[in-house]
């Protein structure tokens, strides 16, 4: 059973892995960047929190503005822009501001949307260009209809983005927004609308993802032995075995003194004794074979009839990290183990 | 740990961060895959409304108009001609109020009351369910329209969804729905960002310490995948006596 949850656990890895570990990199990046530099609040003058009243002007009634402006309104509020009395008219395609005097059409020109971003605007820097865009592009991608860009000069590249029909403020964007926004995207793994993540793609490795995590969850429960909590014991309760190495290659044999019940694998290269392996003592490779002496030779393991040979498990070989130190023993290394060390 | 040569200290690794942010990385894993799944359109509740977009009446010259509200409201900073159940009214916001009045006889009918707020929710209903509950909430909101004005006009609908819809009392609008794929969804929000609180904040310590330790937990564990898959084709045996 573990053997298959560990192999299911390796291929999955394997498969989406990558993913996986972008998932967790573009969520720490999105969480580590400050919400307030990455919605622009942080270069933004606080909002006007003083009512404006309409004062005495006598102004048009809906129903006196031009019939072109208010058919198929979906919703008309008389209000305070900029100073100015205005209707503002919101319809499918998006808004319209009417002056509430005249009834004309406001329209926001180049020095107007300047205007408004450099009183939005309360950053360190100065305004480099002033451009319009027709259609909305990546960083207006939530808004419709035409807009002024106005980019500062400041070190965050803030770029205020300001509706030509209404001069309402419909984004503040810096570098700050467009580097969470590329973490984003790979988190959302949409990586054209940056904004859809309901896709095939993602429910598919999603899916496929959750069992990298449920057998992973499960292996936990293998991986661990009582012993390896051996500190929440009570101090000085010490019960330690002695070890003894001996490497053909070397004529004195070596001893280690190690906690009963600890994985010989493990505590060997703790202290130095680096038996063979590739997998670090996961029980794969099969390399860590050492003999135990056939008095104290412990009972196979499902790994060692695994991956030790039976000739050789019949001479006392098994793997070293499938066993741990119960007693005092003698063990002998492969050839050279020792040879290495001084 | 010098002396231990790398997949020995990837392995250990591995192994101690599983415990500790195992069970979070499979809470992200789990949280994330049921808001991939479900369509975020239904989640926002758009399949269960109707009448949302319905066009305002202008009304005519011989109605009280904006001169005579502005006579009666000298403190109004902002007033709207709204569609409540198809009808226009005037919206009129002053300083610290907020009033509905109907545009042909001057009438305020602000606040609604509870069978007008049946009503319109009814009204903007897609569904054939009957309405379970009413409830003004005016204090203590659940977390659920936590950041709405208050108060509000709860209306229950006896679906599949517990679907819930907030009736603003002083302007007649959907001020917004709820239903049980909602709530699940936040929830599982707030375990994925571990801020259990709010639900809103994931520029949190929390979360942020348990990402630095599931993205080592996620490197140790691609770390891990190459010794496993490099040590396939050698078939070398340890020399052994």
């Amino acid at each position: 059973m573990m053997q298959l949850l560990k192999k299911l656990h390796k291929w999955v890895g394997l498969l989406i892995g990558i993913q996986v570990l972008l998932w967790l990199l573009s969520g720490l990046v999105i969480s580590l960047i400050d919400p307030v530099k990455v919605s622009g609040r942080q270069w933004a003058s606080p909002a006007v929190a003083e009512p404006q009243f309409f004062g005495p002007t006598t102004l048009l009634e809906p129903a006196e503005l031009p019939a072109e402006h208010v058919k198929d309104a979906l919703g008309i509020d008389l209000t305070i822009r900029h100073g100015k009395p205005v209707y503002l008219i919101r319809r499918t395609g998006g808004e319209t501001l009417v002056n509430g005097v005249d009834g004309s059409l406001v329209t926001i020109g180049k020095s107007d949307a300047e205007q408004l971003a450099l009183q939005d605007f309360n950053g360190d820097g100065e305004v480099i260009s002033v451009e319009q865009g027709m259609a909305p592009d990546m960083e207006t991608r939530d808004h419709s209809g035409a807009y002024w860009r106005i980019d500062f000069s400041d070190w965050a590249n803030t770029a205020i983005y300001i509706a030509a029909s209404t001069g309402k403020i419909l984004e503040r964007r810096n570098s700050y927004w467009r580097v969470r926004d590329f973490f984003w995207m790979l988190h959302i793994m949409d990586y054209s609308g940056r904004e859809n993540f309901n896709h095939p793609l993602i429910i598919t490795v999603a899916l496929v993802a959750i069992w990298l995590g449920i057998s992973g969850f499960l292996l936990l429960f293998g991986s661990f032995s009582r012993n390896d909590f051996f500190f929440l014991r009570f101090p000085g309760k010490r019960d330690d075995v002695v070890i003894t190495l001996i490497d053909p290659m070397t004529a004195d044999p070596r001893q280690v003194v190690i906690r009963r019940g600890s994985n010989l694998f493990l505590s060997l290269a703790t202290h130095g004794v680096s038996l063979p392996s590739l997998c670090g003592g996961g029980g794969e490779c099969g390399k860590c074979r050492v003999r135990f002496e056939i008095a104290g030779l412990p009972e196979t393991k499902d790994l060692d009839l695994r991956l030790v040979p039976k000739r050789l498990r019949e001479k006392g070989y098994r793997l070293a990290c499938q066993h741990i130190a119960d007693n005092n023993m003698t063990l002998y290394l492969p050839e050279g183990t020792l040879a290495l060390l001084k | 740990m010098l002396a231990l040569k790398s997949p020995v200290i990837a392995r250990s690794l591995h192994k101690w961060l599983g415990l500790f942010v195992g069970l979070q990385v499979l809470i992200w894993l789990g949280t994330g895959l049921y808001m991939v799944l479900v369509d975020i359109d239904f989640i926002h509740g758009d399949p269960l409304v109707r009448n949302m977009q319905k066009t305002v009446l202008v009304p005519d010259l011989s109605m009280p108009g904006i001169a005579s509200l502005r006579e009666q409201y000298q403190d109004a900073t902002k007033i709207s001609l709204r569609p409540v159940m198809g009808k226009t009214f005037y919206g009129v916001t002053t300083v610290d109020h907020r009033y509905l009045v109907d545009p042909e006889t001057g009438e305020v009918k602000s606040p609604l009351d509870e069978k007008t707020a049946r009503e319109i929710a009814k009204y903007h209903y897609a569904g054939e369910a009957q309405v379970s509950n009413a409830s003004l909430i005016s204090s203590n909101p659940p977390s659920e329209i936590q950041t709405r004005r208050l108060p509000l006009w709860r209306i229950d609908f006896n679906d599949r969804f517990a679907s819930s819809f907030y009736i603003d009392p002083y302007n007649g609008s959907l001020a917004t729905r709820r239903h049980q794929y909602w709530r699940i969804f936040d929830f599982l929000w707030a375990l994925h960002i571990m801020d259990y609180q709010d639900r809103s904040d994931a520029h949190n310590r929390l979360l942020i310490a348990a990402q630095i330790a599931g993205l080592t937990f996620g490197i140790t564990g691609l770390w891990l995948l190459l010794y496993s898959f490099s040590g396939r084709r050698r078939k070398k045996e340890a020399p052994i006596r």
